[in-house]
């Protein structure tokens, strides 16, 4: 699939380096060159230097055949605009973006945009934790077996 | 909504350059005026300059604190931020969770102006645009004269016919300008005369058209061009 990444920072640097190593055709846009250093020599996707919410910029990175996209600047209105920007206006089948505040998620939830909120994600996990002893944060790679069972 | 006979109620979020002047035309027309700007110190700044303008000190796209501004009763809000985000995030607040009848947003990127009207912003204004789109009109022909700018972002222009021109002997019904321009008056001879669809033409004439701003150029053009 055709996927655009908006923000190259830890998650949108991490998920484009995982679905083009899976073979799916990826493009990322970021304002700063300096931020597709995190993409590492391998990656083999496109790299659009330009303001994700500029429907030129948009155009260039391929969103008219875009499949999917998701939008994760480190700011939740530009992200917001972005998503909005490539389902309303250009119709990408699988739009969804990082919101950090969990209020404004509720809000364009009901709106009709796919979200996701590290905020209430992270604050859940913790919980979890405290109450049950299951770190649900540790990849599954990360588990050795041997040392899973400390308590 | 306000009540017949109150002002109306505008809450201006952004406390730059146009949104201080914003505020202080708007009270001027005895408008209620609330500001909203983030920065403390520019804040204090704006109060001492406006005197009897509420500033709220605050993030206009923050739901609790949007809530605390009155929103509810606003007949408008305008984003006015140098970010447009910011400016949309706040339009869409206003217009989806708090029922705010009219939204006005600054646009910084003007090719942003179609994505606001479809993401359901009322009214998306470009300072950029407009001022393009008169640079142009004054760049491109020394024949446009005076320029009328309206909120809307139409205007008139004034447009002298060049020596030969084909649109001479021709009517009103048979002259067609580029974009939707309408010629609106004719100029003959230092006088107006009100154009019929029969109005023929004649050599020495000025066009005064009405135009969208941003075409101004194009229609300039077509007139110079005869």
């Amino acid at each position: 699939m055709k996927v655009i990444i908006v923000g190259c920072g830890r998650v949108g640097a991490r998920l484009a380096r995982q679905l083009d190593a899976e073979g799916h055709q990826v493009t990322v846009v970021d304002q700063l060159v300096s931020a597709f250093n995190r993409l590492g020599r391998d990656f083999g996707g496109n790299m659009i230097v330009g303001n994700c919410i500029d429907e030129a910029v948009l155009r260039r990175a391929g969103i008219e055949k875009a499949d999917c996209f998701v939008s994760v600047t480190n700011g939740d209105n530009r992200n917001l605009m972005a998503a909005q920007i490539a389902q309303v206006f250009f119709k990408v089948p699988r739009v969804i973006t990082r919101l950090y505040d969990p209020i404004r998620q509720s809000v364009y939830r009901e709106m009709g945009l796919e979200t996701f909120c590290p905020t209430s994600l992270g604050a859940e996990l913790v919980r979890d934790y405290f109450l049950t002893g299951v770190n649900h944060g540790h990849e599954p790679a990360d588990v050795d077996p041997s040392t899973a069972k400390v308590s | 909504m306000s009540a017949q006979g109150d002002p109306p109620y505008v809450i201006i979020v952004g406390g730059g350059k146009v949104g201080y002047h914003l505020a202080r035309h708007l009270i001027e027309r005895d408008y209620e005026v609330t500001l909203v700007e983030k920065d403390p110190v520019r804040a204090e700044w704006i109060e001492h300059q406006l005197g009897t303008v509420s500033v709220m000190v605050g993030d206009g796209d923050e739901m609790a604190f949007l809530a605390t501004t009155g929103i509810e009763r606003a007949s408008v809000v305008i984003g006015a931020t140098g970010d447009d985000e910011d400016n949309l995030v706040v339009c869409q607040l206003a217009k989806v969770k708090f029922n705010v009848p009219r939204t006005i947003a600054r646009v910084n990127n003007p090719h942003n102006v179609a994505v606001f009207k479809a993401l359901g912003v009322d009214a998306p204004v470009s300072a950029t645009e407009l001022l393009m789109g008169l640079i142009e009109a004054e760049m491109g022909s020394e024949l446009v004269r005076g320029v009328a700018v309206k909120a809307s972002g139409t205007c008139l222009v004034d447009l002298a016919l060049p020596a030969v021109s084909g649109f001479v002997g021709k009517s009103i019904a048979e002259i067609s300008l580029p974009k939707g321009g309408i010629i609106v008056c004719i100029v003959r001879a230092g006088r107006p005369v009100v154009p019929t669809p029969e109005t023929v033409v004649e050599p020495g004439d000025e066009l005064v058209v009405f135009s969208k701003l941003t075409d101004v150029a194009a229609v300039g053009e077509a007139v110079a061009r005869g």
